[in-house]
Formats: C-alpha cells, sequence, structure tokens
C-alpha cells in the first residue's frame, strides 16, 4: 500500500495541475475573505441594530464584539472548496481520460488496493488545500476585522479543523463525483453549475416555502461545515435561532455566514458526509466491477 | 500464492457483452521459454482475451491464470506479468522518465529501473520529453518499457508490431525472441496478421469469432500445408488427364486459370507434358504458405464443411481440434471444359492442419 501512495504522491507532483489550482483557490479564498471581513467589520451596520441587538443578546455579547471574523472565514473557504473538489474530480476520472488507469490497475495488487491509495493519497491532497485555504483566509481576516472581533483561540482551532474537514470530504465528494459520471469536462461543468448557481438559486428561492434545502443538499451542508461553525459562535444557525427572528432576517445572517439554512456544523458534516459516501460509494462500486476495454 | 511456473492457461474462456460474445469457450495453454502467437483477425476476441488474463474485464464464464492464479491474486503482479495493450494511456503533459518513475513506484522497485528500461527499449534520449508529443511507434516503445519495470516473468503484448517501422519491428522480434528462448520466460503476442509475427513465433493460438480455430506448434501447421506446383499449359484439361494418367492426381484449378498440382516436383511435371505433347508456359513452385492457412482458418467458409456449424462454440470438448475445413470455394470449381472421368475433388485443402494424434500433441498440457 506504501508503493501505492507513493505512486499517487508521484502521478499529482509530477504534473502541474495540483498547484496550478493553489492559484485561484488562494485568490478566491483571500479576497473574499477580505470582502467579507471588510463588509461585516460593522456588523451592526451592515445586518441593521435591531437584529444585531437581538442576535447579540441571547448569547451575552456586546454587538460590537460579535466575532464577525469567523463569518469572513468561513465565506473564503466555502467558497475555495470548489476547488479541491476539481482536483478531486481529476483523480479518477482524469486517469480514465488519459487511459492510464489501465496500467494503475495492472500494476496493483488489485481494484481494492488500487483505489484504496488514490483515497489515502487524495485525503491527504485535500487536508492539504484546506490549510493552505485557511491560512490565506485567516490572513485575509486578521488584515480587515477589528481585533475585538476576531474569533477567539477556540474558534480558531474549531474553524481551522472544520476548514480541514470539509476540504477532506470535499475532494472524497469530487473523486466520486468524477467516477459517477466518467468524464472529467462533464463533471467540472456539473460541480460548478449546481455549486456556484443552481443549488444556491434553489436556495434562495424556494426560501419563502422551506427553508431546509440549504441544509440537506450538497454545496449547502459541505459549506455548513465551516460556517455552522461561524454560525453556532453566533447562535444563527437553525438550530438555536430565536424564534423572533423574521425568515428573511435569518436568510441574510445565514448568508453572511455563506450557509442559508445551515442546522450546525457537525449536523452539516454528517450529512455531506452522507452525499460523499453517495457519490464515492458508487464510483467506487462501479470501478470495481467495471471492464476496462 | 502463483506457482512460478511461467504458465498462462485460459480455461473454457467467455465473455459476452450484451448481445455480442465476444469470446466463447476459449481454451488454450502458453507455455514458458517460447513465443506464442495469438493470431485472429481484428474482431476475432483476442484483445478481450488478453484483456481478461490481466484482470482488466471479468469473464462471463470460465477462467484465466497466470502461474496457476487469477491477476488479482498475484500479489505484486506487475513482478510477474507486464503487459503492452492497444489503448493504453500516457498522460499527455507527462515525461516518459516521470511515468516511469510513478509505476516504478507502484510496482516497488528502484528509480534506477527507469532508467534502465527507458535504455532497453531505446527511448533514453527522449527521457525528459512528454509523452503526449511522442509518435505511435515511441508509445509502444514506452509500453514495453512500463511492462519491464518489474522484470516480469510473462510478458503479453497486443499487437505490438502497430506502429512500428520495420526496424522496430525487427529489433522488437529479437528482444522478444531473446526474452522467451535465452531467459526462459513466457511472451504471448497478438497479431491479426500472420507474417507479421510469423518469424517470432514457435507456437500459435488462432481464433476466429471467439472461438479457437488451431492451437500448436507454428511447425506442424506449416508441415500441414503441401507445397505445390502452379502450372500453366496450353490445355488445362489435357494436362490434368495425363497427370492422372500417371498418378499424380492432387489437381486443382487455380483462380487464375493454371493448374495447381500437388504431390509432384517441377520435373516430373515437365516430363509427364512434354510426353504428351502439351506445352507449358510457366511453372512455379509454391512452398507452404501460412498466411493462406490461417486466412482459410479464420474466413468464415465453415458453412460448406459437412458437420461444421457455420458459427458458435467448437463442437466436443474445447481440447478437441475443430474437425476438418471445408475446401475455399474456388477449389470446389470443376473445369468448365469437361473434366475427365474420375478426376478428384482437391485433397490437400480438405485435410486441414494436422490431424490425430499428431495434432494431439500440440493440444497437450504441460510438457
Amino acid at each position: 500500500m506504501g508503493n501505492l501512495i507513493k505512486a499517487e504522491f508521484r502521478k499529482t507532483l509530477t504534473l502541474k495541475t495540483w498547484w496550478v489550482l493553489l492559484i485561484p483557490l488562494v485568490l478566491v479564498a483571500f479576497w473574499l475573505s477580505y470582502f467579507w471581513g471588510w463588509a461585516m467589520n460593522d456588523f451592526a451596520a451592515f445586518i441593521g441594530s435591531g437584529t444585531a441587538r437581538e442576535i447579540a443578546g441571547p448569547i451575552g455579547l456586546d454587538p460590537d464584539k460579535l466575532p464577525v471574523g469567523l463569518l469572513a472565514i468561513a465565506h473564503g473557504v466555502n467558497i475555495a472548496q470548489i476547488i479541491p473538489a476539481m482536483f478531486g474530480i481529476f483523480a479518477l476520472a482524469g486517469e480514465y481520460r488519459s487511459k492510464t488507469i489501465t496500467t494503475t490497475f495492472l500494476t496493483a495488487p488489485n481494484r481494492v488496493s488500487a483505489l484504496s491509495a488514490k483515497m489515502i493519497t487524495y485525503v491527504v491532497w485535500g487536508a492539504l488545500y484546506g490549510l493552505v485555504s485557511f491560512g490565506v483566509s485567516a490572513l485575509a481576516v486578521v488584515i480587515t476585522v477589528d481585533s475585538s472581533r476576531l474569533p477567539d483561540t477556540t474558534q480558531w482551532l474549531a474553524a481551522l479543523g472544520g476548514t480541514v474537514l470539509a476540504f477532506v470530504l470535499v475532494t472524497l465528494f469530487g473523486i466520486g463525483f468524477g467516477a459517477v459520471l466518467r468524464s472529467v469536462t462533464l463533471a467540472v461543468v456539473l460541480l460548478l453549475v449546481w455549486f456556484l448557481l443552481v443549488e444556491n438559486v434553489l436556495v434562495g428561492v424556494l426560501w419563502n416555502v422551506t427553508d431546509v434545502l440549504g441544509g440537506i443538499l450538497p454545496n449547502g451542508t459541505a459549506n455548513g461545515i465551516v460556517g455552522g461553525i461561524a454560525a453556532d459562535a453566533f447562535g444563527i444557525n437553525s438550530l438555536n435561532l430565536p424564534a423572533g427572528v423574521d425568515t428573511w432576517a435569518q436568510f441574510g445572517l445565514q448568508i453572511g455566514a455563506g450557509a442559508p439554512g445551515v442546522f450546525s456544523w457537525w449536523a452539516s458534516a454528517l450529512i455531506f458526509f452522507g452525499w460523499t459516501m453517495l457519490f464515492f460509494g458508487l464510483g467506487w462500486a462501479g470501478n470495481q466491477r467495471r471492464d476496462i476495454s | 500464492m502463483h506457482d512460478g511456473s511461467g504458465r498462462i492457461v485460459v480455461q473454457n474462456l467467455s465473455k459476452r457483452f450484451g448481445a455480442v460474445n465476444a469470446v466463447q469457450n476459449l481454451s488454450f495453454t502458453v507455455e514458458p521459454g517460447s513465443v506464442t502467437g495469438f493470431l485472429g483477425p481484428n474482431g476475432a476476441g483476442k484483445t478481450t482475451t488478453l484483456r481478461m488474463l490481466l484482470g482488466l474485464v471479468t469473464p462471463t464464464a470460465g477462467q484465466a491464470t497466470i502461474n496457476g492464479r487469477p491477476h488479482d491474486q498475484l500479489g505484486n503482479p506487475a513482478r510477474i506479468v507486464g503487459s503492452v495493450l492497444e489503448n493504453e494511456g500516457f498522460h499527455p503533459s507527462r515525461t516518459a522518465r516521470n511515468h516511469l518513475r510513478v509505476y516504478a513506484a507502484a510496482v516497488g522497485v528502484p528509480d534506477r529501473r527507469a532508467d534502465e528500461v527507458l535504455g532497453l527499449v531505446g527511448l533514453g534520449p527522449a527521457a525528459d520529453r512528454k509523452a503526449g508529443g511522442f509518435s505511435l511507434g515511441m508509445r509502444q516503445r514506452l509500453a514495453l518499457a512500463t511492462a519491464l519495470l518489474g522484470d516480469p516473468q510473462v510478458l503479453v503484448l497486443d499487437e505490438p508490431t502497430n506502429g512500428l517501422d520495420p526496424e522496430g519491428i525487427l529489433w522488437l522480434r529479437n528482444f522478444l525472441r531473446s526474452y522467451a528462448r535465452e531467459q526462459g520466460r513466457t511472451v504471448l503476442v497478438s497479431s491479426h496478421l500472420l507474417n507479421e509475427v510469423e518469424q517470432l513465433i514457435d507456437q500459435v493460438v488462432i481464433i476466429s469469432q471467439g472461438v479457437t480455430r488451431y492451437f500448436g506448434p507454428l511447425d506442424q501447421l506449416r508441415k500441414s500445408q503441401q507445397s505445390r506446383v502452379l502450372v500453366q499449359p496450353a490445355d488445362a484439361s489435357a494436362l490434368v488427364k495425363a497427370l492422372q494418367e500417371n498418378g499424380i492426381t492432387q489437381v486443382s484449378p487455380t483462380p487464375d486459370g493454371r493448374v495447381a498440382v500437388a504431390g509432384a516436383t517441377v520435373q516430373q511435371i515437365g516430363d509427364l507434358a512434354a510426353k504428351a505433347g502439351i506445352a507449358v508456359y510457366g511453372m512455379q513452385e509454391e512452398t507452404a504458405d501460412l498466411e493462406r492457412l490461417f486466412f482459410q482458418l479464420t474466413q468464415g467458409q465453415y458453412q460448406g464443411a459437412p458437420g461444421y456449424p457455420p458459427q458458435g462454440p467448437p463442437p466436443g470438448p474445447p481440447q478437441s481440434p475443430p474437425p476438418g475445413f471445408a475446401p475455399p470455394q474456388q477449389y470446389q470449381q470443376q473445369y468448365q471444359q469437361g473434366p475427365p472421368p474420375g478426376y478428384a475433388p482437391p485433397q490437400q485443402y480438405q485435410q486441414g492442419p494436422p490431424s490425430g494424434p499428431q495434432q494431439q500433441q500440440g493440444w497437450g498440457g504441460p510438457r
């Protein structure tokens, strides 16, 4: 297994994809966190003083001291995590495209070990992308947000852990998604369209009908891991939002965390883990049996 | 674990893709120390068979083993079997050396092995070029280099001469021959052209429409094909009559109007023709033509043969040779000018490949 993992790392490191993808990842994570950090630094003005007090009151915080830095970080890393998902798509669908999958299977004891080695390797890659993403987002937030509104140590660590977890899951989701669709191009296009557009529109348009979609669909739950940590700090996740908060204020608050409809970070993580396993499982099952001809 | 024999055994192997029977009840054995040709026309099921042997395609029935084990039970398979397949890929942006280093890691051989195999196939100067810019011939060499990484006991090559220039083919022949004969390893080479691999192989498995047509030493196949003399006489029926009167009965017309005579030398025929007063404009000795026999074995010309179903699985147990081959249509024609009485239908093509105990040898198991 060690040999196969080494081979998987070499596959990635002998191509440019891994560092070319780092460029948009760093740019997106930094500038989104920078923008949201700057915009939410004056949180009370941003969301309306009445609602801000309503939020701050129950959790015993001065509205001026809400940890808005967390929201900005969540925003940065949530959009950036589309990158490791794309990276994951290349892992298996890319091997089918270049037809290297034949040699990959021929040089491994069996398909289970070939696919396991790939999974382990991409867990590491996902974690590395998560670390980089968190690093630049944190930097942007430190630059833009007043120190009183920065997260405390526990919150920093929670956000770090959440980012790494989310990125690992999103990478595996990408592998499964690519493996199920069997096409790099189709998978990348569908991923971008769904994660950046379709699901957000669905959640927004149907918000008056149901606010549950953002809490259960893939993009919502993937975002909900770090977004949920931020939302937890504010008490604005759907599980413990005060009853008096207006539906659209809730939407605005949760949008601020980049995760409308979020239940809580752990519920999001569990549901997204389910999505990941669904695609990863289907992709794995397909590859286990598929005739390579 | 595997038995280390270097033997490939294909037993009652079948594969069905939807409604298509790609391979039907195929059986053969490939022994170490020789190069075995795996022959059949395009679409005969060669690639599917090789891919089943390598665990890339799951058989519908039967099994294919190397060293007594299916591919996924070989442990570190690339140390046992290396393969060059059609449609094998290289990432276009990865250099040849990096491609080999990736799989050297997977196989668990040191990195210097990558440079060794590059040298072995003559790609050393192109080591740092991207595979995307390689010609078909270079890709074949890189595929062979990849196959050799684990220094395998068994080498399986699917149409390896595709894309190689004559020089490359010659080099490959010598390489494979020494790999099999001097190092006592197993080499299985598929091709749709017998003459491309004829100089290279000792044993041959011929399949067509997913069914084994012949399996045994190439020499036996060669012996089964008699040499014959093609005669261009002024009067064909007179010559046939003269020959038959002198006991030479294996006579048949050729499509171009000549008379094919088996079992007689050029001198005998010339003497007889002179004695009978028949002018002869030309005579040509034709030695055993494997390609023609291969063509007969693999063409769908079995319809007319008694007792042989047009398609479908071979009759009887798979270990038995196909019973007889139908003479090609043109040899069944009779002379238009009225054949002499007693003119026997041509014999040589009805005998087909060696029959009886002689052939059983070729079908035998390990020797």
